[in-house]
């Protein structure tokens, strides 16, 4: 089966999820082209929960999800979508046993990479891509907890993937690793379409063009970081004391209140927004705590 | 000496130069440093590192264990034991439980059977001396090849099971492979201990059909209940009908022509349904 190129990108239509009584998803609209988008949103939004749906691996309630003009509905399709997909779960699994190498060269098995030389070029691609290059002989279990992250990232950039879906990819990284794994997204070959999730605010201002605010299960924002930030236009503030009624107030590096909210403290001065105040607002917005 | 031209030692270096060239070039590159020196310019670093990566990846991948390397040796494709790896009851670990309640059931029924302990009840089979003693065996042996199968087969065992349900590899082949094999794997230490119990000579054949037929139970009703609950259900169904046949009639009956008749039917329809319903092994999206 070849890939229509015409509808080369991912769409959702009306997308909803209950667990029990919590509804983790309500009617999610959402279309996504090549590039990086970036999905933001607090603990308990949905973010996991669609990440995984578009990813095959769970099931909607209700809904439509199209990729690259295939329905996961359909079994044949749904073989179609895995054999273009790179996923990598909020909690990856990992077989402790296993070595680096062993596990990206199992993985690569999975992805149908079955000749020997063509797993052993992929595994060594990827692991030089995330700088583990001289980690392959480590067992996973004696890794730390971003080396196993880079890990999780290596697994999903096997075969490269048109569709990346990464789950929380920058959790456990430090600063530098944060920078090399924006780097490494920027530089993928073939622009493939990439969903991630974070908290990170600044992950998103500095990587992904588009951005999805999702909250309570439903999709309150989408556009560009800028587009983001500027819903907080003429709401976010800067003074030396802290303002009760502002939605939110902390201090920042230079010693004085950043506050976010309608109403300008006493001697403040009006500062530019930032993408996390707009996401801030937005969430005070929906009645998020 | 006549050193090596720079656009041969170029060619060489992209390996575009013909084969008689290569021949006469690599002798002297050997004994002329200058050249090498000259031809080191003209190698492609990158392709270098990228070359030195894979052999690294190479040689970590070809730590396979004896075991490994003696499958492989027998034509056994790679890539089928690399998924076999990841499969928890072909794991040393857990054969090594195998054997060691293996070997409490069977010293048990030994013990009694060569008189170093006394049997706790009469004797009900007047065709095989001390049968009873049998009767831990023929109840925990299936069961423990059930266990193996299950581990291959249970998400739950799985620490990766998210990322082979998003993969395009085949849930069902691999829920097959690993589970033949742990089948396989569990069967030969259980057959290989009936030799050392009394009873019928027919005994290791007869544990056959019920382990296969108790593990297709198993993987039958996975496909309509939930993977852990048709285990657990395959177990019971087994438990309760052998504990009271053990305690009406012996163990014999257990594994002798009507019981293997009742195994073999189980069996066949098993495995009707796992083909029929072998989609629902293709998890995520749809299950």
């Amino acid at each position: 089966m070849t890939l229509d190129v015409s509808t080369a990108a991912v769409r959702v239509d009306g997308l909803s999820r209950r667990y029990g009584a919590t509804r983790a998803l309500d009617g999610v609209d959402l279309a996504l082209e090549r590039g990086i988008t970036g999905l933001l949103g607090p603990n308990g939004a949905g973010k996991t929960t669609l990440l995984s749906i578009l990813a095959t691996v769970g099931e909607p309630d209700s809904g439509r999800v199209s990729v690259f003009g295939f329905d996961p509905r359909q079994a044949v399709q749904r073989v179609e979508i895995r054999r273009r997909l790179g996923y990598l779960p909020q909690e990856l699994g990992y077989h402790r046993h296993f070595t680096v190498a062993a596990f990206l060269d199992y993985v690569a098995i999975l992805k149908e990479i079955t000749g020997r030389r063509r797993r052993a070029e992929e595994v060594a691609r990827v692991l030089a891509a995330v700088g583990l290059e001289t980690r392959a002989r480590t067992r996973i279990r004696a890794l730390s907890g971003g080396m196993r992250q880079r890990l999780g990232i290596a697994q999903a950039l096997l075969g490269k993937p048109d569709l990346l879906v990464l789950d929380e990819p920058t959790a456990g990284l430090d600063p530098e690793q944060r920078l090399r794994f924006r780097e490494l997204l920027s530089s993928l070959p073939g622009d493939p379409v990439i969903v991630l999730s974070t908290h990170q605010a600044d992950d998103i201002a500095a990587i992904c063009p588009h951005v999805v605010v999702l909250l309570q299960g439903q999709v309150q924002f989408t556009g560009t970081p800028a587009e983001l930030a500027a819903t907080a236009a003429g709401r976010v503030w800067a003074a030396g004391e802290r303002d009760e009624r502002a939605h939110l107030a902390w201090r920042g590096g230079d010693n004085r209140w950043r506050h976010v909210g309608d109403n300008a403290p006493a001697g403040a001065e009006l500062v530019a927004p930032t993408v996390e105040d707009g996401y801030l607002l937005l969430s005070h917005a929906a009645g998020w705590r | 000496m006549t050193h090596a031209g720079e656009d041969l030692l170029a060619g060489y270096a992209a390996g575009t130069v013909e084969a008689a060239e290569v021949w006469s070039v690599e002798p002297h590159l050997m004994a002329c440093a200058r050249c090498r020196s000259v031809l080191s310019a003209h190698v492609d670093a990158g392709r270098l590192a990228r070359n030195r990566s894979v052999l690294m990846v190479r040689a970590a991948l070809g730590d396979a264990g004896r075991v490994r390397g003696l499958l492989c040796r027998c034509g056994v494709p790679d890539h089928l034991l690399r998924l076999l790896g990841a499969t928890p009851s072909l794991r040393r670990s857990w054969l090594l439980s195998v054997l060691g309640v293996l070997a409490v059931v069977t010293a048990e029924a030994a013990a009694v059977r060569y008189g170093w302990v006394r049997a706790s009840g009469p004797a009900r089979s007047p065709e095989y001396r001390d049968a009873e003693v049998l009767a831990p065996f023929l109840l925990v042996a299936p069961l423990l090849v059930l266990a193996g199968v299950a581990a291959a087969f249970l998400p739950t065992f799985d620490p990766a099971f998210r990322l082979a349900v998003a993969a395009p590899f085949s849930g069902f082949t691999l829920l097959l492979v690993r589970s033949v094999c742990a089948l396989a794997a569990a069967l030969v230490p259980v057959v290989a201990a009936t030799f050392l119990l009394p009873g019928p000579r027919w005994l290791p054949l007869a544990l056959l059909l019920p382990s296969l037929a108790l593990c297709a139970l198993a993987l039958a009703a996975a496909t309509v209940l939930d993977p852990r609950a048709a285990a657990v259900t395959a177990g019971v169904l087994w438990a309760v009908p052998v504990l009271l046949l053990e305690t009406a009639h012996g163990p014999l009956p257990i594994v002798q022509a009507h019981a293997q008749f009742a195994c073999l039917a189980v069996l066949c329809a098993c495995a009707v349904v796992l083909l029929a319903r072998r989609d629902r092994f293709e998890w995520g999206w749809t299950r």
